[in-house]
C-alpha cells in the first residue's frame, strides 16, 4: 500500500470510527460524517491524475455538491433537536426506549 | 518534495484523528480546518491546483463556516481540552484499529509514490482539471441540472425541517 493510499485509508477509517462511537453531541457525529466525505473528496481527486482521464474530474465536484445538501440537512435536524429538546445531546433522542 | 507530500498525509490523518477523538466539537472543527487545508496542499502538491481552490472556497469557506456557527449553537459552555484521560484512549484505540487493519491487509510496497505530471491533455493544452470539470457544463449537462435541482430541493427540505410545526417559522432557540 503506498503512503498516500494508507493515507486516506486510515482517514476514512478514523471518521467512520469516530462516526460509529458517538458520545455526548449530536455535531460530533455530523463532524465525522464531513470529514468522511473529505477523506473521499481526496483520493477520488487523485484517482483521474493517477489514471490521465480528466473526465472523472466531474466526480469530486458532484460529490461536493451532494455533500453540502447533506451537511445541510444534518445542521437542520441539530437546530430541530435543539428547539425541541433544549440541547443536542444525544440521550435525549430516547423514543425507542431502549 | 516526497517527503513533503508524505508528511501532508501523516497530518492529514492527524486531523482526522482530532475529529474523531474529539473532547468537544470545538476541537472536532480545529481538526477538520487543520485535515482541509493540509488536503489542499496535498492535492496542489499533486498538480490539479483547481479542485483544489474549489475544496477551500466550497468546503472550508462554505459548508464549514456554517459548521462553526452550529457549533457556537449547540456545544458545551465549558469544554473539555485535549488533555483528558477519554481522549487519549479514544485516539489510541482508533490509531489500534488502523494498525490492525494494516496488519491483516498487508503492507507490500509502503516506499513506492507515484504521481504522475498533469499539466498537458491533448493536441490543445488546456488545465487537465479544468478540461474535466468543464465536461460536467458541456457533456454532463444532465449530471448538472439534476445536481442543482438537488440542491434546490435541499433548500425547502432545510425550510420544513427547521419550521417548528404550528409554532412559526422564526422562534427564538
Amino acid at each position: 500500500m503506498s503512503p498516500l493510499h494508507f493515507s486516506f485509508y486510515s482517514a476514512f477509517t478514523f471518521s467512520s470510527l469516530g462516526l460509529a462511537f458517538h458520545r455526548t453531541h449530536l455535531i460530533s457525529a455530523l463532524l465525522c460524517l464531513e470529514s468522511m466525505m473529505l477523506s473521499m473528496f481526496i483520493p477520488l481527486s487523485m484517482w483521474p491524475v493517477q489514471n490521465q482521464t480528466p473526465s472523472f474530474t466531474i466526480t469530486p465536484i458532484l460529490m461536493l455538491a451532494f455533500s453540502a445538501c447533506e451537511a445541510g440537512t444534518g445542521l437542520a435536524m441539530l437546530v430541530a433537536s435543539t428547539r425541541t429538546h433544549g440541547s443536542d445531546h444525544l440521550h435525549n433522542l430516547n423514543l425507542l426506549q431502549c | 518534495m516526497t517527503y513533503f507530500v508524505i508528511f501532508l498525509g501523516v497530518c492529514f490523518m492527524l486531523g482526522t484523528l482530532a475529529v474523531a477523538s474529539n473532547p468537544s466539537p470545538y476541537y472536532g472543527v480545529v481538526g477538520l480546518v487543520l485535515a482541509s487545508v493540509v488536503g489542499c496542499g496535498w492535492l496542489v502538491n499533486l498538480g490539479v491546483s483547481f479542485i483544489s481552490l474549489v475544496l477551500f472556497m466550497i468546503y472550508l469557506g462554505g459548508m464549514l463556516v456554517v459548521f462553526v456557527y452550529s457549533v457556537s449553537l449547540a456545544a458545551d459552555p465549558y469544554p473539555e481540552a485535549w488533555g483528558s484521560w477519554r481522549v487519549v484512549v479514544y485516539g489510541l484505540g482508533f490509531v489500534l484499529v488502523v494498525c490492525v487493519g494494516v496488519v491483516l491487509g498487508g503492507f507490500v510496497d509502503f516506499w513506492k509514490v507515484g504521481v504522475v505530471t498533469v499539466d498537458s491533455g491533448g493536441v490543445s493544452f488546456v488545465r487537465f482539471d479544468f478540461s474535466g470539470v468543464a465536461v460536467f457544463y458541456s457533456c454532463g449537462v444532465g449530471l448538472f441540472l439534476v445536481a442543482g435541482w438537488g440542491l434546490l430541493l435541499v433548500l425547502f427540505v432545510v425550510l420544513e425541517l427547521v419550521r417548528g410545526l404550528s409554532r412559526g417559522a422564526i422562534r427564538a432557540v
